[in-house]
C-alpha cells in the first residue's frame, strides 16, 4: 500500500523540471530527473541523462528536491528582463557554445572539390560547408602556398586540417598513399609538431588504408624534378606541399589542434610536367597548353592526371575516416 | 493553399489507406524533438526548462529514423529546442526524406543562413520558419531584437537557394489583426510557400502567463485576422481548421494526430501536455488514457487548447468522413475563403 504522502510526493517530483534525489527504503539514494511515473513506479534519468532506472513506489522512502528548479530560474531571468530584449549582437547559439567547424585547407580546386566530396557537399566561392563523417567542417581552397590566417580568424575553427596533394620525399611512396603528419618543416629548418591528441586519433581511423606517418616539408615553389624532391628531404622529411607550414603556424597561433593529411601525388623519381612549376588557381589551361606539345606530353599528361584521380580518391577516403576524430578535437563543453 | 499537390495525394493515400485498415486511430505527423536546448528563450515557451545534461541530450540520427518507421506518419515536424543546433539535423533531414517523408524543419533561422549549405533542396524538405508576426511583435515574441530582420534574411537566401520555405506564426493576447494582416503580406510578397498559424498553448512552465489566449478570445482574434482573407494568403493549414480557429465550426482534440518523439521518448498524451512517457510508438497507442483529453474530457489543460497539432488532425479527418466538410475544405481551396 502507496501512503499518501508518497503519491504526492511523486506527483510533484513529477512536475518538477529539476534533479531529485530519490532515497529507497534501503537507504540507497539515486540522484536525477524524474521523467516517467505510473501507479507503481517512478521512471528516473541520471545526472548525465543516459540513464534510465524504473523503481517500484514501494521501494521508495522519500524524495528531496535538491536540483535547482530550471523553471523558477526561467521565471527570474524573465522578470528581471520583463519589457527588456536581448540585444540584437547576442550569439546566434543563445548561452550555448558554438558548434565550431574542423577548418580543412586545400590548395587548388581539384584538392578541394575531393575535400568536398568527402562531406557530401558542393563548392561554391572556393569554399565548401558541411559535416565531415560526424562534425560540421568547411573546406577552402587557399591557392598554392597561400595561408590559412584569415580562413581562421573568419571560422573560429575547432582544428585544422592541412590537406592535399604532395609529393614523396621518401622511396616506396605511390599516388594514393596517404601521408599523416607528425610535424611540418620550414624550408629553414624550423618545425612544428603535429597536436598529438589528433594525431593519434587520425592514425587510428586510417588503420587498414596505406598510409605512413611521418614529417611533412613544406616548400616554397614547386618540387617538380627529383632533384628537388632530394634536396628538400633532408634526414626526416618524407612529403612535400606548400600549405602546411601556414596550416600549422595559424593553428599554433590560435591555440588550436592541426594535423595535416596528404596523399601522394608524383613518386620521389617522377617528374612533373614543367607548367606545375608555376603556382597556379587552376591547372586546366596550362595543361591543355602543355599538351599541344605533343604526344609524349599527352602521355605525361595522361599518366598525371591518373595518379591525380587515385590520389584523389584515396584521399577522400582518408578524410571520412578521419572525420570523427576531427569532430572531437578541440570540442568543450556547452556554458549552462 | 499553402501545400504542394503531391503532399496533399500523399498525405490523403495514407489517410485512405488507414481508412480502409478500419484503423481508428493513426497519426498524420509525427513532432520529432531532437533536443530541448535553444538560442531563444521565448516568453511562452515552456519547452526548455530542463536542466542543462538533458537540454545538452541529442536524439541520435537512427533514434530519429526509427521513431520516423515506427510512427509510420506520412509528415515529420522536426521541432524542440531549435533544431539547427543538433549537430546532424542535416542528415536527419536526409534521412527523413529518404524515407519518402515530408519534412517541416521547424526553425527561428538564426543558423539558417550558416547551415544552408548542409542541406539539399527537396520537394519533401520544407524550412518552417518562426515569425510571430510583425518585426516588433515578433522580436518582443523571441525576447531578442533584430531576429525578425535575421529570419527575412535566411528566407531570402533559402528561397534562393530552391528550398521550399513556410512560417509558423503563434499568436498571443494582444495581438493586433490588422497588423496580422500587413504581416500576412509580407511573408507572401518575400514569397513563402504558405504559412501556418496557431493560439499559442498556456504551458505551465512558460515564463509568461498572462499572454495566453483563451479560447473566445482566440475566435475573436481569429476572426478579425480572416474576414474577408485575401486570396494571395497561402495556408498550409486545413482551412477547415481555420473556420474552427475563427469559431465557425467546433472540433475535438486529436491527440493522437501529431504524436511526440523526444528524448524522454514517446510523450503521452501531446505535443503540449507532459503525462508520462512510452518507450514504442506501440505502447503510446496503447496505454495513453485517450479519454482523460481533449475538452470534453473536462481535463482544465485542454479546456483553452486551440493549437493545430491537435486540431489539424481532426480537420482532415473530418473532411474524409463528411462530403460537406470535403465541399468545404474544396470550396476554400478554390475560391481562398474561408
Amino acid at each position: 500500500m502507496i501512503d499518501a504522502r508518497l503519491h504526492d510526493l511523486v506527483a510533484r517530483a513529477f512536475d518538477y523540471r529539476g534533479y531529485v534525489t530519490l532515497r529507497k527504503k534501503d537507504g540507497t539514494e539515486l540522484y536525477g530527473y524524474v521523467f516517467d511515473r505510473g501507479d507503481a513506479y517512478v521512471q528516473i534519468l541520471d545526472e548525465t541523462a543516459t540513464k534510465r532506472t524504473r523503481i517500484p513506489l514501494a521501494e521508495i522512502a522519500d524524495i528531496a528536491f535538491t536540483g535547482d528548479d530550471p523553471v523558477a530560474k526561467s521565471n527570474r531571468v524573465w522578470e528581471l528582463r520583463k519589457g527588456k530584449l536581448e540585444p540584437g549582437n547576442t550569439s546566434a547559439w543563445g548561452e550555448w557554445d558554438e558548434e565550431r567547424p574542423a577548418l580543412l585547407v586545400t590548395a587548388v580546386d581539384q584538392e578541394l572539390r575531393c575535400v568536398a566530396r568527402a562531406m557530401a557537399s558542393e563548392v561554391r566561392s572556393r569554399m565548401a560547408r558541411g559535416r565531415l563523417n560526424g562534425g560540421s567542417a568547411v573546406a577552402i581552397a587557399v591557392g598554392p602556398g597561400g595561408g590559412a590566417r584569415q580562413a581562421v580568424l573568419a571560422e573560429k575553427p575547432r582544428a585544422l586540417l592541412s590537406c592535399g596533394f604532395a609529393g614523396a620525399l621518401t622511396q616506396g611512396l605511390q599516388p594514393g598513399d596517404l601521408v599523416l603528419s607528425s610535424s611540418v618543416r620550414d624550408e629553414s629548418g624550423e618545425a612544428i609538431v603535429a597536436t598529438d591528441s589528433l594525431r593519434k586519433a587520425a592514425r587510428t581511423a586510417l588503420s587498414g588504408l596505406r598510409f605512413v606517418e611521418g614529417e611533412v616539408v613544406c616548400a616554397t615553389s614547386v618540387a617538380a624534378t627529383p632533384a628537388d624532391k632530394r634536396g628538400l628531404a633532408g634526414a626526416s622529411g618524407i612529403a612535400v606541399d606548400m600549405e602546411s607550414w601556414a596550416v600549422a603556424k595559424a593553428a599554433a597561433e590560435a591555440g588550436i589542434p592541426w594535423i595535416a593529411l596528404r596523399v601522394i601525388l608524383d613518386p620521389l623519381d617522377s617528374e612533373l610536367p614543367a607548367f606545375t612549376r608555376e603556382p597556379q588557381k587552376s591547372y586546366v589551361g596550362p595543361a591543355l597548353r602543355y599538351a599541344l606539345k605533343g604526344p609524349r606530353a599527352v602521355a605525361d599528361l595522361a599518366k598525371l592526371a591518373a595518379a591525380a584521380r587515385t590520389a584523389a580518391d584515396a584521399l577522400e577516403q582518408g578524410l571520412r575516416r578521419i572525420g570523427p576524430a576531427l569532430a572531437a578535437a578541440g570540442r568543450s563543453e556547452e556554458r549552462v | 493553399m499553402g501545400i504542394p499537390v503531391s503532399q496533399m495525394a500523399a498525405v490523403a493515400k495514407y489517410v485512405v489507406k488507414q481508412r480502409l485498415a478500419k484503423r481508428e486511430r493513426y497519426p498524420l505527423v509525427l513532432m520529432l524533438e531532437p533536443l530541448f536546448r535553444c538560442n531563444l528563450s521565448c516568453t511562452g515557451c515552456g519547452k526548455i526548462q530542463y536542466p542543462a545534461s538533458i537540454l545538452k541530450k541529442n536524439l541520435s540520427l537512427e533514434d530519429c529514423l526509427k521513431a520516423a518507421e515506427e510512427c509510420g506518419a506520412p509528415v515529420v515536424s522536426i521541432a524542440g529546442g531549435e533544431p539547427l543546433m543538433h549537430p546532424q539535423i542535416a542528415e536527419i533531414a536526409k534521412g527523413l526524406v529518404a524515407q519518402g517523408r515530408f519534412v517541416y524543419l521547424c526553425t527561428n533561422a538564426l543558423l539558417l543562413e550558416k547551415k544552408l549549405d548542409e542541406f539539399t533542396p527537396d520537394t519533401h524538405l520544407s524550412f518552417s520558419v518562426h515569425m510571430d508576426g510583425p518585426r516588433a511583435e515578433h522580436n518582443l515574441s523571441v525576447c531578442r531584437e533584430g531576429v525578425y530582420d535575421v529570419a527575412v534574411s535566411a528566407i531570402r537566401k533559402a528561397l534562393d537557394r530552391g528550398f521550399r520555405v513556410t512560417t509558423n506564426t503563434t499568436l498571443f493576447e494582444g495581438a493586433n489583426p490588422a497588423r496580422m494582416r500587413q504581416f500576412f503580406d509580407d511573408m507572401m510578397s518575400l514569397g513563402v510557400e504558405g504559412m501556418m498559424v496557431s493560439p499559442g498553448y498556456s504551458y505551465e512552465k512558460a515564463p509568461d502567463q498572462e499572454h495566453f489566449l483563451r479560447r473566445e478570445r482566440s475566435h475573436k482574434l481569429f476572426s478579425q485576422m480572416f474576414e474577408n482573407p485575401k486570396k494571395s494568403w497561402q495556408f498550409n493549414q486545413s482551412p477547415l481548421f481555420l473556420q474552427f480557429l475563427m469559431g465557425k465550426r467546433d472540433f475535438e482534440c486529436t491527440p493522437w494526430g501529431n504524436p511526440t518523439y523526444n528524448v524522454f521518448g514517446w510523450q503521452k498524451p501531446c505535443y503540449l501536455l507532459q503525462d508520462g512517457y512510452a518507450q514504442t510508438f506501440q505502447e503510446l497507442m496503447e496505454t495513453t488514457e485517450w479519454s482523460k483529453y481533449g475538452r470534453k474530457s473536462q481535463n482544465p489543460k485542454c479546456q483553452d487548447c486551440m493549437v493545430h497539432c491537435g486540431f489539424e488532425p481532426t480537420a482532415v479527418k473530418a473532411a474524409f468522413e463528411s462530403p460537406a466538410a470535403m465541399g468545404a475544405t474544396a470550396l476554400a481551396m478554390v475560391t481562398g475563403k474561408l
